[in-house]
C-alpha cells in the first residue's frame, strides 16, 4: 500500500495524465538508447489521446516510430526487439482493436518467457487507450482490462491519475516482463474531452517509479469501501467528498495494477469497513467485481456486515448515443446511490 | 473548473493568445486548461496552460517570471493574439 498524497510533487507545475506518461518515456529514453516507441500515430501526431507528446520532436523517427495500420506486425516486431534485447513502448491505439493481434499478444507475448524455460524476456510495454464516455461506441469504448488479467503472463496496469501515470509507465519500461498499460481516454486530461481537474496534477519533473502490483489508499475512510480502477477511480472520488458532508465515510482503494493484484490493501479495507462496494468500467460478468468478490469470500466472508455491492457495465455493447452510454457506465450518480444503500 | 475569481490582471507581462490559424486570423479560441491558477508562481518558461483553436491544442509558456493573473477563465472565447493572462 502506498498513500499517493505523500509523493505528489511541489510548486505550480501541473501536468495532465498524457503528459506524465510522455514524460515517463522520454525519461528513460534519454537514460536508456534501448527504449523506443512503436505505433500508429505515435510520431509527429504525438499519439491520438496525448501519450508521446513531443516525443518526436526529441528523439526524431529512429526512436519514435510510426507503423501502418498492422497491429499484428508492429506488435509482433516489439516483441522481437523486445526479445534481442531493446525495450518497445508500443501503442495499440485502442484496447478494442485486440482482435486482430490477440495471438502476438497472449501466446507471443505472455508466453515466450515461460516457453524458453525463463531463458528469453520479453521487457515490452504494450499501451492502449481504454474507456467509454464521449460517443465512440461499441467498438471504441471498451475497457476489457479484466480480458487481459484473466490470461497468465501479462502484468495489467492501469492509472487514474498524473502522478501514477508517470511512476507506473517508469516501472513498466523497466520491468523485464511484458505489461499491458491501459490509459483512460477520460482521464488523460485533453482539452478536448470533459475533463475531471483530478487529470491534471503536481507532478516531479525528475524520474520515479509507482510500484507495479501495490494498490493505493486514494482517500481513507471508515464506513464503505470503494475498491476501482482508473477513471472510475476519480468518479469514486467526488463522491467520497461529496458524501463526507453528510457524515459518510468513504474509502477509496485505486488498485492501479490488476496483475499483480494487492488483494492485502483490498482486505484490510474491507476489513475495516465491513462494506464493499467494487466499481468496474468493464464487462460486469466473469471480471474484476467477481475476483474481488472471491478474494473476500475466499478469505473470510465473514468480514462483510453486507452483502457486497458491484457495479459494472451490464454485458452489452456500449451504446453510442449519450443518454444510453451513460445508462450503462458507472456514473457518479450511480456509484452514489450504492454507497448510500450500503451505508444505510 | 479553474476559472478566476479575481478582477483580470491588466499590468506585467501580458500573455496573447498564440496565433494558431493563420488562415482565419479571426478565428476564436479558448484556454482548454490553466495548469497554473491565478495568483500562483511561475517561472519563465513554464507551462502555464493549454490552449485550443478548432482542433488543434497549444501550450502556453509563462513569457517572465511572477505572479500569474488569469485574464480569461477555461472555455471562455477568446481572439487569436487576445490576451489571456499577465505576469505581474
Amino acid at each position: 500500500m502506498t498513500a499517493t498524497e505523500t509523493t505528489t510533487g511541489e510548486g505550480t507545475r501541473r501536468i495532465t495524465t498524457a503528459k506524465a506518461m510522455a514524460e515517463a518515456i522520454a525519461l528513460e529514453m534519454r537514460n536508456d538508447p534501448n527504449v523506443f516507441v512503436m505505433g500508429e500515430d505515435v510520431g509527429a501526431y504525438g499519439g491520438i489521446f496525448g501519450s508521446t507528446t513531443d516525443l518526436f520532436a526529441e528523439f526524431g523517427a529512429e526512436r519514435v516510430i510510426d507503423t501502418p495500420i498492422s497491429e499484428t506486425a508492429f506488435i509482433g516486431a516489439g516483441i522481437g526487439a523486445a526479445t534481442e534485447g531493446m525495450r518497445p513502448v508500443v501503442e495499440l491505439m485502442f484496447i478494442d482493436f485486440y482482435g486482430v493481434c490477440m495471438d502476438q499478444i497472449t501466446n507471443h507475448m505472455a508466453k515466450i518467457h515461460y516457453e524458453s524455460g525463463g531463458g528469453v524476456k520479453v521487457p515490452m510495454v504494450l499501451m492502449a487507450a481504454t474507456g467509454a464516455g464521449y460517443s465512440d461506441a461499441a467498438q471504441h469504448s471498451q475497457s476489457l482490462w479484466g480480458t487481459f488479467a484473466h490470461l497468465p503472463g501479462i502484468k495489467v496496469v492501469a492509472p487514474s491519475n498524473p502522478y501514477d501515470a508517470k511512476g507506473l509507465m517508469a516501472s513498466a519500461i523497466r520491468d523485464d516482463n511484458p505489461v499491458l498499460y491501459l490509459f483512460h481516454k477520460g482521464a488523460q486530461g485533453l482539452v478536448w474531452m470533459a475533463k475531471n481537474p483530478r487529470s491534471i496534477a503536481q507532478v516531479p519533473e525528475g524520474a520515479y517509479t509507482v510500484p507495479i502490483g501495490e494498490a493505493a489508499v486514494a482517500r481513507e475512510g471508515s464506513d464503505v469501501t470503494i475498491v476501482t480502477i482508473s477513471l472510475s477511480v476519480q468518479h469514486s472520488l467526488d463522491v467520497a467528498e461529496k458524501l463526507e458532508g453528510e457524515g459518510i465515510s468513504v474509502e477509496v482503494i485505486d488498485l492501479r495494477s490488476l496483475v499483480p493484484l494487492d488483494k492485502q490493501t483490498v482486505l484490510d479495507s474491507v476489513a475495516k469497513t465491513g462494506r464493499l462496494l467494487v466499481v468496474d468500467e468493464d464487462y460486469k460478468s466473469y471480471g474484476l467485481t467477481g475476483e474481488i468478490a472471491a478474494i473476500v469470500a475466499e478469505t473470510d466472508p465473514t468480514m462483510l456486515s453486507k452483502p457486497m455491492v458491484r457495479l459494472a457495465v451490464p454485458d452489452v455493447p456500449i451504446p453510442y448515443a449519450r443518454t444510453m452510454e451513460y445508462g450503462i457506465l458507472p456514473t457518479r450518480d450511480k456509484i452514489e446511490a450504492a454507497v448510500r444503500e450500503l451505508a444505510s | 473548473m479553474t476559472a478566476s475569481s479575481s478582477t483580470p490582471g491588466t499590468s506585467g507581462v501580458a500573455i496573447p493568445f498564440p496565433m494558431t490559424s493563420s488562415d482565419d486570423p479571426d478565428a476564436e479560441g479558448v484556454v482548454g486548461t490553466w495548469f497554473v491558477l491565478d495568483g500562483e508562481s511561475v517561472t519563465e518558461g513554464q507551462i502555464i496552460a493549454e490552449v485550443q483553436l478548432d482542433k488543434v491544442s497549444q501550450d502556453v509558456h509563462a513569457p517572465a517570471a511572477g505572479v500569474l493573473r488569469h485574464a480569461v477563465a477555461e472555455s471562455v472565447g477568446v481572439a487569436q493574439g487576445g490576451v489571456i493572462g499577465h505576469i505581474e
